[in-house]
């Protein structure tokens, strides 16, 4: 698939990832002229009500309303919210970077932690890495992130006595980020794993053997790229579940970033807030995606 | 053998704290708060005097009936939209996928999010929502499916005797795709039990102030100097009904 193409298929997924999005969040029954008249104290006369549905536009048709959001979020204006009152722009950009770097974090902890781990549960089938990545990927699936984050506050915090409580500067985000990779890496490990054990059984791994490399460095050499085409695939996925680890981890540890803005901003049934929030979400996904299609296509030109 | 008798005292478990609990799971004892583990409150009492073994038992009911939701809703659209794909072919069959895909990429919080906003905090809500974020998955998963006992030779024969494209469906090629489908539904089924306890932590499934696992480690974790094991035990009854499931159902390996 070519790059443009790809491009092509990001634009209208997202535009019409954005239209479905837009159309349901404007068809909550909760009536946004009703809330801000409670949250911001105005007199309920009709007047008011009239003049705030002309000013947000609610009295024209949906597509119109669709198209003249579209404009204004790609100009940069992206409302504001109504619990707030401040523009929705600069309340992302305020709380994005502590959810994207948390994410980020993680997901690159995973991959680095993933390559070795997998690399040796294949070089040593049964052995302690192949065990540890298999109990480990068990244990994760059935152990939710934020429980084992309690319980590890509860142990290294209250009993050990090993880190600081409700801490305030970077040292309070090392464990979300340890917690928000420890899933990622038991499923990369796999996949990484489940990779390598493939090229174990083609017929050039036993020309390499026949060459004298051991098997470790035959596996090394022949299996890597192979091995790590399907870890970036396994990574489009995985970036999806890191929004949810974040989001648990964030409302945990009491960090400020995106999910906690966004739970208080549902309750309050922010619609600007949560539009924007769709946007970014998927375009996060689609930057994931293709970062990772661009990786894929590097390794392997037949792509191309 | 021993799967199945750990996943039936599971779902006796389950089922059983729908109808009955120890105690009432929201009556308040101001007397015999934090109570510690007694014979009379066998995990204990919380910050109200309220009893934690009941509490479980009513939010393990709900949960059940979360995951009883996900998998049908998932279970249904997913079989349906699959099957059609694969039977109908040609364009119709790429635009359901490419649908299936680009909904498989908005992640399943997002579903969650909009539509507890949209639908009010239930269970319900949320379990809707997860199903509907499961969707994708099983479409894909039913077409491909379909696709390879579509290219069988009885299905040749079938057609070559004038067999209808309903019998056809209904006859040869549900048959052949339901069961494995049917465990796949299955494997999810520890996915939907995190997925939801996650969305109650972070205060989205439900009126915070019903027993629901994930919100009761929310709630509890403000003890965890104190009283510990109030944010212990419904972590364990996660980790412990997620295992269970999983395990029972590790024969398929989607």
């Amino acid at each position: 698939m070519h790059p443009v193409r790809l491009g092509i298929q990001s634009i209208t997924g997202m535009l019409a990832i954005s239209l479905a999005s837009f159309t349901v969040i404007n068809s909550m029954p909760a009536d946004p002229v009703a809330i801000a008249i409670r949250v911001w104290n105005l007199p309920a006369t009709d007047e008011t009500v009239a003049a705030l549905r002309a000013e947000w536009g609610l009295d024209q048709p949906l597509l119109f309303r669709y198209c003249d959001w579209l404009t204004r979020f790609l100009t940069g204006d992206w409302g504001r919210s109504f619990r707030t009152g401040e523009p929705v722009l600069g309340e992302f950009l305020e709380r994005l970077p502590i959810s994207l770097s948390l994410g980020m974090a993680g997901l690159a902890l995973a991959i680095v932690f993933a390559i070795p781990l997998g690399f040796f549960a294949a070089a040593h089938p049964k052995g302690v890495a192949d065990r540890f990545s298999r109990t480990l990927s068990v244990f994760v699936q059935a152990v939710p992130g934020f429980w084992l984050g309690l319980v590890l506050l509860w142990v290294l915090g209250v009993q050990l006595r090993w880190i600081r409580l409700l801490a305030q500067d970077w040292t309070a985000a090392v464990l979300p980020i340890l917690l928000i990779a420890l899933h990622s890496v038991a499923v990369l490990a796999r996949v990484y794993r489940r990779d390598l054990m493939e090229t174990a059984t083609q017929p050039y791994f036993r020309t390499a053997l026949a060459k004298g490399l051991s098997e470790r460095q035959a596996l090394w050499r022949h299996g890597r790229c192979g091995a790590l085409y399907a870890l970036l695939a396994a990574v489009r996925s995985e970036a999806g579940w890191v929004i949810g680890s974040t989001a648990t981890m964030e409302i945990l540890f009491g960090l400020p970033g995106i999910s906690q803005f966004l739970v208080q901003s549902i309750a309050a049934r922010d619609q600007m807030v949560l539009q924007a929030y769709v946007m970014v979400i998927v375009l996060w996904m689609l930057v994931m995606n293709g970062g990772a299609y661009l990786a894929m296509r590097f390794l392997d030109p037949r792509l191309a | 053998m021993v799967r199945y008798c750990l996943l039936s005292v599971l779902a006796v478990f389950l089922v059983l704290g729908g109808f009955w609990q120890p105690y009432d799971p929201d009556a308040v004892d101001i007397l015999a708060r934090h109570s510690g583990m007694t014979a009379s409150h066998l995990l204990g009492t919380d910050h109200l005097g309220r009893d934690v073994l009941s509490r479980i038992m009513a939010g393990g009911w709900r949960t059940t009936c979360v995951i009883l939701a996900v998998g049908l809703t998932g279970f249904v659209g997913g079989t349906f939209l699959g099957t059609a794909a694969a039977v109908l072919g040609t364009w119709r069959e790429t635009l359901i996928l490419r649908c299936c895909e680009f909904f498989i990429m908005v992640p399943t919080l997002v579903v969650a999010l909009t539509a507890a906003a949209i639908f009010g905090l239930s269970p319900l809500s949320a379990a809707l929502a997860l199903g509907l974020a499961g969707v994708g998955p099983h479409a894909l998963l039913a077409h491909t499916l379909s696709k390879r006992v579509l290219g069988q030779p009885f299905i040749l024969a079938a057609q070559s005797l004038g067999v209808s494209s309903f019998g056809m469906i209904s006859r040869h090629l549900l048959p052949n795709t339901l069961p494995l489908m049917f465990a796949y539904v299955g494997n999810q089924a520890g996915l939907a039990v995190v997925a939801y306890a996650s969305l109650a932590f972070i205060g989205l499934g439900a009126d915070p102030s019903e027993p629901d696992w994930g919100a009761m480690v929310f709630e509890y974790r403000v003890f965890i100097f104190d009283h510990p094991m109030l944010m212990i035990w419904p972590g364990t009854t996660i980790a412990i009904t997620v295992s269970a499931l999983n395990w029972a159902f590790d024969d398929f390996q989607a």
